[in-house]
């Protein structure tokens, strides 16, 4: 149970009551004070004081201070008017739990609305801040915007003008041609008909002043023609220039921190495909370079595309003599051969040569075409048909796609049933 | 045609094998007379295209019967001030380098600078021919001076090692004809200036005329990649602008800046 506090002393005027409570002491600033329109009280635990006042006051405005000892309230009447005492005197209990009741929903409600209050003013400050943040941003964006836009129209401006240009000269060119076309078509009904020559049309970059032709056309299509080609010569004529190159044995790129390996690498093949059957009484007197097959292998070469048969065959025979494993100097010397009609020799070379090509592998596929062909030739000059039959199918067989092969085949078949036929 | 990208203006089966190098010139405004194209292949040949003529050439340089062929690595045509001259640069991998004057439908020079020849150009296609600058293997490249013909030493020349690697590309710079970039193997670009000499031609003791070459220095250079920069090019319009491609599945775009000052 609270104790009690009874002893006030209050006086008031018209506007305002006077209330001067004293506190017990040691106990002035744990004072608790709850006031509304009607109803006060102090509380300082143990103690209480109650008030249900005489006529409503404006709690708002009314202050209470606290000091020495007691607390001094200054409550703002509502109505002016001179109480009769503070308090309500013949309260019932019952009234007064009423009373005491509404007053502390009423502090609620306004607690509540205030906080309410508070609220909505926090939430239109936030608001407004951000509003202000994005009319920043957006001054910015603008800022930025505006100075692309006049960017570009500049570019624009430009494009346009430089459009503009185009056209009027393409305008003046068009004018100029019409005009041209007026008077050769004149110059036309008077000339007669001549032939037309290659137009020589003088530079584009002098296209302001009149252009001129050189002879009139015999057509107004052909002449509409002219007009479109009268800014470029006539594609060349088309012309072949022969070209040699700086010989390179490798197939790969030149480059000369490799040349000197490269050099290494032939020498020591030439030194490989050297003498093998030295005969030195025969050869000591020839010089270095013929003693090398390939060299003279080169020479007979040379010497078959002049026509020089012989001279072939004794190259070729030295070659042989040096290295006889060779098979494409008994190829070539077969063809040589053939062409001196030493069909024997040829027949023999080309035997020769296709025992070194064995095994058959495409690598020297060309080379036992050669061979059988050249052979199937000789059996051929000799009569032999059957047997020069034999070496062009083999042949075919081989490079089934060559078609002079084939032709001499069938020629050959049909002259071989051409014979026995007689028979 | 760039607005009509699917159909080509002109097409052609222009040789046997891979075509290497193809330049062009005539048409765009740059140089004078018939638009022309030119291809360099690895059958050996060089042809020169007329895109009005169909399906054969207007010039063929190729081996002579029989002679075996070397690749053709690059090509380019040059000299084309007025409507009649031309000229067509070619450069194998054995070295060779060879022009051919078209309008006499002759071989004007050949030599060979002993390592394959990667990129040829002219520092400008449309003038009388001034200066060819061939890059090569090995890291090598050669200025030569293309106004004064000797007839027999030919034109004048001075050469620059760099890079370590193969030189793939040479460009010059639309704006400035003495500068020139150079891409590497090493995945580098030099930047390269050509002075000329105080006299460019001058008599030998026969009497003569033959040339002088100038020098040349490095400006500027720089690393991009570990790939080689397989080719590089610069924008005709914004002076400084250049592209490159690397081995590296890149496409760089640069810009080379105080160009104005050099």
């Amino acid at each position: 149970m609270p104790v009690w506090l009874r002893e006030y002393r209050w006086r008031q005027s018209a506007a305002a009551v006077f209330l001067s409570l004293p506190l017990p002491p040691l106990r002035a600033t744990a004072a608790s004070i709850f006031c509304t329109e009607q109803y006060l009280k102090v509380s300082i635990p143990p103690f209480l004081f109650e008030a249900v006042l005489y006529a409503p006051i404006d709690d708002i405005n009314s202050t209470a201070k606290i000091e020495n000892g007691n607390i001094f309230f200054t409550l703002y009447k509502k109505e002016t008017g001179m109480w009769d005492s503070l308090m309500i005197e013949n309260a019932n209990k019952e009234q007064l739990q009423y009373l005491r009741e509404n007053a502390v929903l009423k502090a609620q409600e306004k607690a509540k609305e205030e906080a309410e209050a508070k609220k909505v003013t926090k939430q239109e400050h936030k608001k407004y801040t951000l509003e202000a943040m994005m009319k920043l941003e957006e001054a910015e964006r603008k800022r930025i915007e505006n100075l692309k836009e006049q960017e570009r129209q500049k570019v624009t401006r430009e494009l346009e003008l430089w459009k503009n240009e185009q056209t009027y000269t393409e305008g003046q060119k068009r004018i100029q041609r019409e005009e041209k076309l007026r008077q050769e078509v004149e110059q036309l009904k008077e000339n007669k008909k001549e032939k037309i020559t290659k137009p020589t049309i003088p530079n584009e970059g002098t296209s302001k002043t009149t252009v001129k032709h050189t002879k009139g056309p015999s057509s107004s299509s052909m002449f509409s023609e002219n007009l479109k080609e009268e800014q470029l010569p006539a594609p060349r004529s088309a012309g072949t220039i022969k070209i040699n190159f700086t010989s390179r044995v490798f197939p790969t790129a030149l480059r000369e921190s490799r040349v000197a390996e490269e050099e290494e690498w032939l020498h020591k093949q030439a030194e490989a495909r050297r003498t093998i059957n030295d005969d030195l009484a025969e050869l000591k007197d020839l010089k270095e370079e013929e003693k090398n097959p390939d060299w003279l292998k080169d020479k007979g070469n040379k010497m078959f595309a002049t026509g020089n048969y012989l001279a072939a065959v004794n190259a070729y025979n030295l070659a042989v003599r040096l290295n006889n494993k060779l098979p494409v100097l008994y190829l070539n010397r077969a063809a040589c051969h053939l062409k001196l009609r030493n069909l024997h020799k040829a027949i023999e070379d080309s035997s020769k040569a296709l025992e070194l090509l064995t095994p058959p592998v495409p690598d020297n596929e060309n080379a036992r075409v050669k061979a059988h062909v050249r052979r199937g030739t000789a059996f051929c000059q000799l009569e032999l048909y059957a047997e020069g039959l034999q070496d062009y199918e083999a042949a075919l067989k081989i490079d089934p796609k060559n078609s002079t092969i084939e032709k001499d085949a069938e020629k050959i078949r049909s002259i071989i049933q051409g014979t026995s036929q007689d028979l | 045609n760039l607005e009509a990208p699917e159909i080509p203006v002109y097409s052609v089966k222009a040789h046997k094998e891979i075509v290497n190098s193809i330049d062009g010139v005539g048409g765009l405004g740059i140089g004078e007379g018939a638009p022309e194209i030119v291809t360099g292949s690895r059958d050996g040949t060089v042809k020169v295209w007329d895109p009005r003529q169909k399906d054969s050439p207007v010039a063929n340089m190729e081996p002579v019967e029989g002679e075996s062929k070397r690749d053709c690595w690059t090509v380019a045509f040059g000299n084309a001030y007025n409507q009649e001259e031309r000229v067509v640069c070619a450069g194998y991998d054995n070295g060779d380098i060879k022009l051919f004057d078209l309008k006499t439908m002759s071989l004007r020079w050949e030599t060979n600078i002993k390592n394959g020849v990667c990129s040829l150009e002219f520092d400008r296609k449309d003038i009388n021919m001034n200066k060819l600058v061939a890059t090569s293997l090995e890291g090598k490249f050669h200025v030569f001076d293309m106004r004064t013909q000797h007839p027999t030493k030919g034109f004048a020349s001075v050469s620059e090692k760099a890079h370590k690697s193969t030189m793939w590309q040479v460009r010059h710079l639309p704006q400035n004809r003495d500068i020139f970039m150079t891409s590497g193997g090493a995945g580098s670009l030099h930047l390269w200036k050509y002075e000329y000499p105080a006299q460019r031609s001058k008599k030998d003791s026969e009497g003569a005329e033959m040339g002088v070459a100038g020098s040349v220095s490095l400006l500027q250079n720089v690393t991009l990649s570990t790939q080689p920069i397989s080719s590089m090019d610069w924008s005709p319009d914004k002076k400084g602008l250049c592209v490159c491609t690397a081995f590296d599945q890149t496409v760089r775009v640069l810009i080379v800046t105080k160009l104005n000052k050099v």
